[in-house]
């Protein structure tokens, strides 16, 4: 059954800024129907009164990242666009993966040392064979 | 009065100028020297950096491949086999294997990579007494094509 990665949204931005106008617009507009669209994720609104930091989309994960997207001056179709983005990520940090592929058994028939091949009577450990 | 546009002999400043050269430094943070500091150093070595990682992409290939044929040379040679009959027996005998599949397989499943050698080994014995022989024995066992249609 798929668990969605994505936690809560919190949008964090100032009733009177300018640049928060997209923010206003789709908290009245589309933030209930994004909530309905995604009943597993909480969309927390908080609106900070007066000159505050810019506009931020902050997304926690069920791994605990949090990732902070700014909305100033973007339209509310966009911010939509972007709350949905978000929602199908998961909270694993977005780098290069080095190998599309990981085993935590990579040798089933033992790792190849130098003693591999050799003939097993250099591995016996013991009193000295006398020579027949 | 109304004003509809900016006095010509006002010009705007940069404020994130902070930023900008923050984007460039932060790729050059492993560098030796003061081009891990200084932008103006940096811009021209973060470039070169650039560059230099686009171009040995296509090298990475070769380099990769040479260092398989190595690991798989010493490990044919264990068994007593040269690379290059190993390689041509086994592509005679129909077994499709790269070489990074057998460097990883000489590595991590040894005796399987030893039954591979075992395999290549007895290919080249049918094939030099299907030269030497004339016609008159048999044909090998290992030496039979299946052909899929």
């Amino acid at each position: 059954r798929y668990v969605r990665q994505l936690q809560r949204l919190q949008l964090l931005f100032s009733p009177t800024a300018a640049d928060a106008r997209g923010a206003r617009q789709f908290v009245e507009e589309a933030a209930q129907d994004f909530a309905r669209q995604h009943p597993d994720v909480v969309l927390y609104v908080s609106p900070h009164s007066g000159p505050g930091p810019a506009p931020v989309l902050r997304a926690e994960y069920l791994n605990g990242t949090v990732r902070d997207e700014l909305i100033a001056s973007k339209t509310s179709e966009e911010i939509v666009q972007l709350a949905t983005k978000l929602a199908n990520q998961s909270g694993l940090d977005i780098i290069r993966i080095r190998k599309p592929f990981h085993t935590d058994n990579p040798s089933v028939q033992g790792q190849w040392h130098p003693l591999t091949n050799k003939p097993s009577i250099l591995t016996i450990q013991g009193p000295r064979l006398q020579p027949q | 009065m109304v004003v509809l546009s900016a006095a010509r002999w006002v010009r705007s400043r940069l404020s994130d100028r902070f930023w900008r050269v923050q984007e460039v430094l932060k790729y050059a943070r492993h560098f030796r020297g003061r081009k891990n500091r200084c932008y103006k150093l940096a811009v021209r070595s973060v470039r070169r950096a650039f560059v230099r990682s686009t171009k040995a992409r296509r090298e990475k290939k070769r380099f990769l491949r040479a260092l398989w044929i190595t690991r798989i040379e010493a490990a044919s040679l264990e068994h007593g086999l040269k690379y290059p009959a190993f390689i041509s027996n086994l592509v005679k005998s129909q077994v499709e294997l790269n070489r990074k599949v057998l460097a990883d397989l000489a590595i991590y499943e040894p005796k399987t990579f030893k039954s591979l050698a075992a395999l290549a080994q007895r290919r080249r014995q049918e094939g030099f007494l299907a030269a030497l022989g004339d016609g008159k024995e048999p044909e090998g066992i290992f030496s039979r094509i299946v052909h899929h249609h």
